[in-house]
């Protein structure tokens, strides 16, 4: 492993110094467990590693009519921890419930799983799906980017040299709304994602008909991928079966898995179909105010 | 000397044997206290890293450490591989170089100097395609080149009984490689001292094998094998793969010599999943007829996998599994491939055996529309020679098996598990295995103040065969369990026996009871003398002497008698005295969900009935059932070697894609042991291996009735379980 150095800003602006000054080889850290792993095996090198979990504006965790700010450091557990949060932003606390263990999710950020830019993140689907605008702060000042737009490869996203990822914003929930994510692993816990599917909906005041759907997949393209074609094909339907099903046929259209030894790129389309089902049929119940089955695995 | 009768004495007499108890050293491991070899770090240890080949073929050409050497902190480079005769290299992970320096991290850049390159080898990895291993030219030839198979065995006329039969069921069957996955990976920490007048070497060493590793590493060195120790006082897993001083042991004693350091060398999580040991694999074409009400008339199958460069497979010699129907043919073909070689695994050939065996059998059921169980009892009066001596076993163990499973209310014809995309199932499958216990002392002192210990070279493999020797000592001394002392993990111990083929508990309780006998024998004749009682009258318990039910004198009191000169006695093993038998059945059941759209497993409830004897200690011998269980299911669900025939490569050699279950895959695990009278009369038999062989079977057989299709090879993936049913 190589040798870096260490700082812990404990302000914004210090830390886009500290960032800038370093024009590149300077890595950002907050919960550490991608950051420290790939530093141990050698995948990433930096020359200073910046702690930003001192920084106020990078822990905020905000619940008001206007929707909810996620400061990017902010660990797992205290999101899924708030109730509201819980609630009103179901797909975001399922994910943050079954990324790691109870010790990786006391350390875990969301700001770290979509900067980290996997195609299997737990939590960028989730964060797509309810509408989240991602909150950048660089030397060049502060621009917002919408998060189905923040990674472009695997393991690469828009952030430019110095740019940290401050906040995440999401919009207020519409009402007869509901969300899940879910992933497909092998196994019942602690693993990654073969596919992962979030789904957000907004139903009539009948409950009976979909007004409007947003739906996202991981690990089936160099990136989490936002689907409107899902969500355009249902909005309008009745919220049955039929449309369950038409939803899944289209998600599978769309994606282009690789084949690896987690699954076969076939297989994985196979589970898109029957996840996007799943998962869509669970966020309608949700928005029914019925309690769906969370427990990790079912 | 007070002759003292060698028994276990009357069943429930004992306050300390077959009760559950816990390990006496269960606070040193789960607090972190016990020192494994991966942990001992004596002031001035270097930290050795390896360079493993990355070829599954290849002859390394150039190999230049100066580079490494030079490096300031690197103390010395190691070479398991040269550019001459010893260039061959067999496998991806077969070890090349190490390297030993002040931390691990100057050790890693140490192994990224070295400069290494190969002439890379075609190789054949694929261990189920038998046409390409034939044209490949990897299976066995006899002298003329001519094909020719490891076992084809005929008994009988298994063609004229096929034809004959009323029901014939046929298919495909098989099991994959896995790797021992020890928890703590193999490794040693040598220290090379030839200053004093002690051992030249001692080798703190992760192994199986306290007593019998020392002269390995002695031949090695020109040593003398007492210029040797061995010390192991924890191991995280050994799953008999850890019985040998091994290269990567003899390089760290090399170094530590070279350099006048004590060495750390251990595998790498990489390394140790490819290089020291897998079990073999095997696939299978089998045919099984029966008449019509379920009795087995003839078996034929031909079976073939790899146990690596060597070209085994699984012992044709041993199939069909503990049945043995009275025509059959069996042919078995090993694939030499260019992978990681084999070592013994818990129970070596048995879960592979069963999970072709049981699961075709379980499919003939359904043929006869008869229950698995039913099937089981009709062809009792036909096991194989081993088997056979446990027929009994077997009838009474189905059917408590059933009551726990509540098969007969849950059980339903195969494929009729249910309408809804899970579907529901059971199976069930059973097992034999030996346990005998072999040669083994151990050493029982007595001394003055009243203290008591056992001491043999032996091993816990994390079992708890400390504290059944503990128990045991206890016990016969008539003292609480916190009041003797069970000392093993040395070889400069008498001799223990290695702890593999499930003989251990056996060989150690069996020879420390003896000891302790005798021992307090030998006490008995002080307090007769000195308390003016007849000898033959005394016995042990409370922490004291009694003679007829009144209290002579404490425990104390009697051992003040003994003098400066501790009353020392030694117990063999085994004797032909009861304390110890062999042989032991098993039978095991599972209730699994499937899901049918992602073809997920689910383990609702294991059963598993077990007997295993005279049970000295019942909560560690349940955890040795529960840990069978969940390494069955482990190797039942997702749990696989898996090479890429491209590269040769072992590509999921790390602890995320090489898949263990976690703790929700484990589901609800029932276990009872079989112990009636009978079984108690039977001494101490071993349990070690046993209870991991029927579960994959019964976990596969239990998918085959939840959803009426065959997924036939295991680890039963979920992309397999979706194959399976696409192809039904
Ligand atoms: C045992 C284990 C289990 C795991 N299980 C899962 C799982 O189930 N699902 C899953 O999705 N992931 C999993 N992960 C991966 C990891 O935990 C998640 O991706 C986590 O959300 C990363 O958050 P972090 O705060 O630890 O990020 P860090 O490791 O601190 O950072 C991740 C990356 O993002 C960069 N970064 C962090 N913060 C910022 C910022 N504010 N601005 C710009 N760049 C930033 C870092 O430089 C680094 O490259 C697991 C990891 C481990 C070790």
């Amino acid at each position: 492993m190589r040798d870096f150095e260490y700082e812990a800003p404990t302000t914004l602006a210090n830390a886009i110094a500290v960032l800038a000054k370093n024009n590149g080889s300077a890595r950002p850290l907050a919960g550490g467990t991608d950051l420290i792993d790939h530093v141990r095996c050698g995948r990433l090198e930096p020359d200073v590693v910046v702690d930003v979990k001192k920084i106020d504006e990078l822990n905020v965790l905000e619940l008001n009519d206007s929707g909810l700010r996620l400061g990017a450091a902010t660990p797992c557990y205290r999101i899924y921890g708030c109730p509201e949060i819980s609630q009103q932003y179901a797909a975001l606390t399922d994910s943050c419930r079954i990324i790691g263990g109870i010790q990786i999710q006391s350390r875990a950020s969301v700001g770290g799983n979509i900067c980290n830019s996997g195609p299997a993140a737990d939590s960028t689907p989730s964060v797509i799906v309810l509408g989240g605008i991602c909150v950048i702060e660089g030397p060049g000042g502060r621009r917002e980017v919408p998060a189905e737009e923040f990674c472009t490869g695997p393991g690469k996203n828009v952030l430019k040299p110095g740019e940290l990822l401050v906040e995440i914003k999401f919009p207020a929930r519409p009402a007869n709304s509901g969300s899940h994510y879910r992933r497909f692993i092998p196994r019942n816990e602690m693993d990654i994602a073969v596919v992962g599917v979030g789904a957000s909906v907004v139903l009539d005041d009948s409950k009976e008909n979909i007004v409007s759907a947003r739906v996202a997949l991981g690990a089936v393209a160099p990136t989490p991928l936002y689907v409107p074609a899902v969500g355009d094909a249902i909005a309008g339907q009745p919220a049955n079966e039929d449309t369950l099903r038409k939803a899944g046929a289209v998600a599978k259209e769309l994606v282009t898995p690789i084949t690896d030894m987690r699954g076969t790129a076939e297989y994985r389309v196979h589970l898109t179909g029957v996840l996007t089902e799943r998962v869509l049929q669970a966020a309608i119940s949700r928005a029914r105010g019925e309690a769906i089955c969370t427990k990790i695995g079912h | 000397m007070a002759e003292r009768e060698v028994t276990w004495g009357p069943r429930g007499s004992h306050t300390l044997i077959g009760k559950e108890v816990s390990r006496i050293d269960g606070v040193e491991k789960a607090s972190g206290a016990a020192k494994y070899t991966n942990d001992m770090n004596q002031p001035g240890t270097l930290f050795a890293r390896l360079l493993t080949c990355t070829h599954a073929k290849a002859k390394v050409t150039r190999l230049n450490v100066d580079k490494a050497k030079a490096i300031a902190g690197v103390h010395t480079v190691y070479l398991f591989k040269d550019i001459g005769e010893n260039a061959e290299c067999n496998y991806d992970g077969e070890l090349v170089a190490a390297v030993a320096a002040e931390t691990a991290d100057i050790a890693e850049d140490g192994v990224r100097a070295i400069e290494v390159a190969y002439e890379v080898l075609p190789h054949v990895v694929d261990e189920q395609d038998l046409e390409a291993a034939r044209a490949a030219k990897r299976l066995k030839y006899d002298d003329d080149g001519k094909e020719v198979p490891l076992v084809d065995r005929t008994v009988g006329d298994p063609d004229k009984a096929i034809a004959d039969a009323d029901v014939v069921h046929t298919g495909y069957y098989g099991i994959h490689t896995i790797s021992h996955m020890c928890l703590e990976p193999h490794g040693a920490h040598c220290t090379w001292d030839e200053s004093g007048d002690g051992p030249k070497l001692t080798a703190r060493h992760s192994t199986q094998a306290v007593s019998t590793t020392g002269p390995q590493f002695a031949s090695q060195f020109g040593l003398d094998a007492s210029d040797v120790r061995v010390i192991c006082n924890y191991i995280g897993g050994g799953f008999g793969s850890k019985f040998a001083a091994d290269i990567w042991g003899w390089a760290a004693a090399q170094m530590s010599k070279d350099t006048g350091r004590p060495v750390r060398l251990m595998l790498d999580r990489a390394t140790e999943l490819k290089t020291p040991g897998t079990r073999p694999s095997g696939f299978a074409n089998v045919t099984v007829a029966a008449t019509k009400d379920g009795k087995i008339t003839a078996w034929k199958s031909h079976h073939w996998g790899t146990n690596g460069p060597q070209g085994g497979t699984i012992d044709g010699n041993q199939m069909p599994y503990v049945f043995d129907p009275p025509n059959k043919h069996v042919v078995s073909q090993g694939i030499a491939t260019d992978c990681g070689p084999n070592r013994a695994w818990r129970a070596p050939n048995h879960p592979q055996l069963c999970a072709i065996t049981d699961t075709a059998l379980t499919d003939l059921a359904a043929k006869l529309n008869m229950s698995p169980v039913d099937l089981y009892k009709a062809n009792l009066d036909q096991l194989d020679d081993t088997a056979k001596e446990n027929s009994k076993l077997y009838a009474a163990e189905l059917d408590r098996a059933a009551e726990l499973m509540e098969w007969e209310k849950k059980w339903h014809a195969h494929g009729k598990g249910g309408n809804g995309p899970v579907k529901r199932g059971l199976g069930v499958a059973l097992h034999r295995w030996g346990g005998q216990s072999v040669k083994c002392s151990s050493e029982v002192r007595i001394f003055a103040d009243g203290g008591a210990q056992a001491s043999i070279g032996s091993q816990d493999l994390g079992t708890g065969t400390r504290t059944v020797i503990a128990m045991v000592l206890a016990e016969t001394c008539g003292l609480p369990l916190e009041k003797v002392k069970a000392r093993l993990g040395s070889n400069e111990y008498v001799y223990g026996n290695p702890s593999g083929g499930s003989i251990t508990v056996g060989s150690v309780t069996g020879a420390t009871r003896r000891a302790a006998l005798e021992a307090t024998g030998i006490l008995f004749d002080k307090v007769a003398e000195k308390y003016k009682v007849d000898a033959k009258t005394l016995s042990l318990g409370d922490e004291a002497v009694w003679s007829d039910k009144k209290k002579v004198c404490s425990w104390k009191d009697a051992c003040r008698l003994i003098g400066p000169e501790p009353i020392t006695a030694t117990g063999p093993s085994p004797v032909a005295d009861g304390l110890t038998s062999k042989l032991v059945g098993g039978v095991q059941m599972a209730d699994v969900s499937v899901d049918t759209e992602t073809g997920v497993i689910r383990i609702n409830r294991m059963v598993a009935v077990q007997d295993c004897g005279l049970v000295i200690n019942e909560k560690t011998a349940k955890s040795q059932v529960y840990g069978g269980l969940i390494m069955g299911i482990a190797y039942a669900t997702n749990e696989e070697r898996i090479m890429d025939n491209n590269s040769g490569r072992y590509i999921n050699a790390d602890m995320e894609t090489y898949k263990l279950p976690r703790i929700g895959d484990i589901g609800e695990l029932i276990v009872e042991f079989y112990q009636p009278d009978s079984e108690y009369n039977r001494g101490v038999v071993g349990l070690g291996e046993p209870p991991v062989i029927s579960t994959g079977a019964a976990i596969a057989n239990a998918v085959a009735n939840a959803t009426g299709v065959r997924v036939p090879v295991l680890p039963m993936t979920p992309k397999r379980v979706l194959d399976a049913l696409a192809q039904a």
